[in-house]
């Protein structure tokens, strides 16, 4: 996983659980590995130039911690730009499922 | 590297590999069936599990058919294919498809006499019924939703066999075809992915493989063999034919059922546990609606489709359900292999009368589900509007777009239609790949078009009819 998809992922969980958000990161990562290559390819493209862009933002002082990036997601997720707000969908899907699974399994 | 000898070699132990080789290793026949994935025990996970999806789905569940919009489709990747995933729903090739695509691609001997002969016998052998009891809660709302409607419905009937006591069990092939193959003396070699075909002329005598052991260890083998059933589904089917060199109309002409999906909020509990077996026919073969799997993460991720805020409605997912709109579709996609990828690239064309029916097929899903109780409803479109009274149900017409819109699928094929007519399809009536004495592909790649049901039984009666022809010829 690439650095800035861990950071989307850590800005993403909502449980403070160490274990948790250990064990989503896990999923998305393997979940990221098993694409195929070509989709693999244009998620990571994405990353690294959202991540660029979240990095300039930082260096000005416009995206300071996990509330700043999942505010700057959300506005992505219904912005104008097709990829990114699938992108943004993407990683929000695979994040939330594992969450939620891992909530049933820990209640049961 | 290592050689493995057999009479048959049958890759893919799914829907169609399983029949295959069921079937001609009770006639006595060697069978050698190889799976890319791993052997995993049929209960060894709940159902549409994070597990399961890890341990039994290609890409974790979560395939991509690119296009606009891309549509996510679901596969499985284990011993007994997607059988071992699916929701088990049994549904026979509508008669009236069979006589129209008898006619359209002239199939010798495609008769829904002849498909009735292979679907008895194929579900004397699976157990195929309905449920002996009461349906359960996310089920009842459909039924009961259709009725004060007025829309026709079925309940399905499923591949199950249920014990004195009503429990139920899924009769995947890794329960039923594949022990049955082994205890007349197939082989099953699982975690082997076939990387090409090797062939002489107009004849393949074998395949080269990769085999991975439990310690990690690849093992590069080549299995000869007298013939080849291909059947690792419609995807990988054409992706293996196209690698080998085998391109005549394979991967062209792929086919799907596009998915919608409402997440259902009713005033009581909704269980969770299993798929519902009820679906509304009122619009069919164009239309289909019924219910998907509705554990926790599905439900969420649903509820994520509008984009916007969930947490209180997640809060009471116990009350929720996720229903489907699916739909026969007039576009079409591809299945490419590309040089130096493992994965093949697959894309679909929707078409705006595509769109103009989901967005009929979500609309008629709302108003459903109002009938039947529910308090509020989040469509799969970005930006929602989750809707609570009918007279709302007109804004999501506009609101599904192309650019807005989140579709998934679970059903492929036709990537290698069957018939007689050599520029639409890749096999002749019998699955037997044009240009090859003994090579033949018998899965979902040969249904001509996408049936509108669950696909599972036209794929068993057709995989059982080939191997017919196969063994008397």
């Amino acid at each position: 996983m690439l650095w800035f998809e861990r950071e989307v992922v850590t800005a993403l969980v909502g449980s403070d659980d160490p274990a948790v958000r250990s064990a989503v990161e896990a999923f998305v990562d393997g979940s990221l590995r098993d694409k195929p290559e070509h989709v693999r390819l244009g998620v990571a493209g994405e990353s690294i130039l959202l991540g660029g862009y979240a990095a300039a933002l930082r260096a000005l002082g416009r995206l300071d911690g996990d509330d700043a990036l999942r505010a700057r997601l959300e506005s992505w997720e219904g912005g104008p730009i097709g990829v990114v707000r699938q992108y943004v969908r993407a990683m929000k899907s695979l994040v939330i499922f594992a969450e939620n699974e891992l909530a049933t399994s820990q209640a049961a | 590297m290592g050689t493995l000898d057999t009479e048959i070699l049958v890759i893919g132990s799914g829907a169609g590999g399983s029949i295959t080789a069921a079937r001609l290793a009770d006639a006595g026949r060697q069978v050698t069936v190889v799976e890319e994935g791993p052997w995993v025990d049929a209960g060894a996970h709940e159902p549409f599990s994070l597990e399961e999806m890890v341990a039994k789905y290609r890409h974790h569940g979560a395939s991509l058919a690119l296009g606009n919009p891309n549509i996510a489709y679901a596969e499985g990747r284990c011993v007994g294919g997607s059988t071992e995933v699916n929701s088990g729903l049994y549904h026979r090739l509508p008669e009236s498809l069979v006589a129209d695509w008898g006619a359209r691609y002239a199939i010798d001997g495609f008769t829904p006499a002849e498909l009735g002969r292979h679907a008895d016998r194929v579900e004397r052998e699976l157990g195929v019924s309905t449920l002996p009891g009461a349906p359960p809660p996310s089920s009842a709302m459909l039924e009961r939703g259709a009725t004060k409607l007025g829309w026709r419905h079925v309940e399905f009937a499923r591949v199950f066999r249920y014990d004195a006591a009503g429990r139920g069990t899924k009769q995947t092939m890794s329960r039923t075809m594949l022990p049955r193959a082994l205890r007349t003396g197939a082989r099953i070699v699982a975690d082997c992915r076939v990387q090409r075909l090797v062939r002489d002329g107009d004849r393949v005598v074998g395949a080269r493989v990769r085999r991975r052991h439990a310690d990690g260890a690849v093992e590069r083998l080549v299995i000869r063999a007298d013939h080849v059933f291909v059947c690792a589904g419609a995807v990988e089917t054409p992706a293996l034919l196209q690698r080998s060199g085998i391109r005549r109309n394979a991967g062209n002409g792929l086919k799907m059922h596009p998915t919608v999906k409402i997440a259902g909020r009713f005033p009581h509990p909704i269980d969770h546990g299993d798929v519902p077996m009820h679906r509304i026919t009122e619009f069919a073969p164009s239309l289909t609606i019924g219910g998907s799997a509705s554990r926790r993460g599905h439900i969420a991720m649903a509820l994520a489709d509008t984009g916007l805020p969930f947490d209180e409605a997640l809060a009471d997912w116990e009350n929720i359900s996720v229903y489907y709109a699916a739909i026969r579709s007039d576009g079409s996609g591809r299945v490419l292999a590309v040089p130096g990828l493992a994965s093949p690239v697959v894309t679909y064309k929707l078409t705006e009368g595509d769109l103009s029916r989901l967005a009929r097929g979500i609309v008629h899903l709302g108003e459903l589900l109002l009938a039947a109780g529910a308090t509020e409803l989040h469509p799969s479109i970005q930006g929602g509007p989750v809707v609570r009274r009918v007279d709302e149900l007109g804004a999501w017409w506009d609101a599904l777009t192309r650019s807005r819109a989140n579709l998934m699928t679970v059903h492929l094929t036709s990537t290698v239609r069957m018939g007689e007519d050599r520029q639409r399809t890749g096999a002749d009536s019998f699955g037997r790949v044009w240009g090859h004495r003994n090579l033949r592909v018998n899965d979902a790649s040969l249904l001509p078009d996408a049936p509108g049901v669950n696909p599972q039984a036209a794929i068993m009666a057709i995989a059982a009819r080939n191997c017919d022809e196969f063994l008397a010829s």
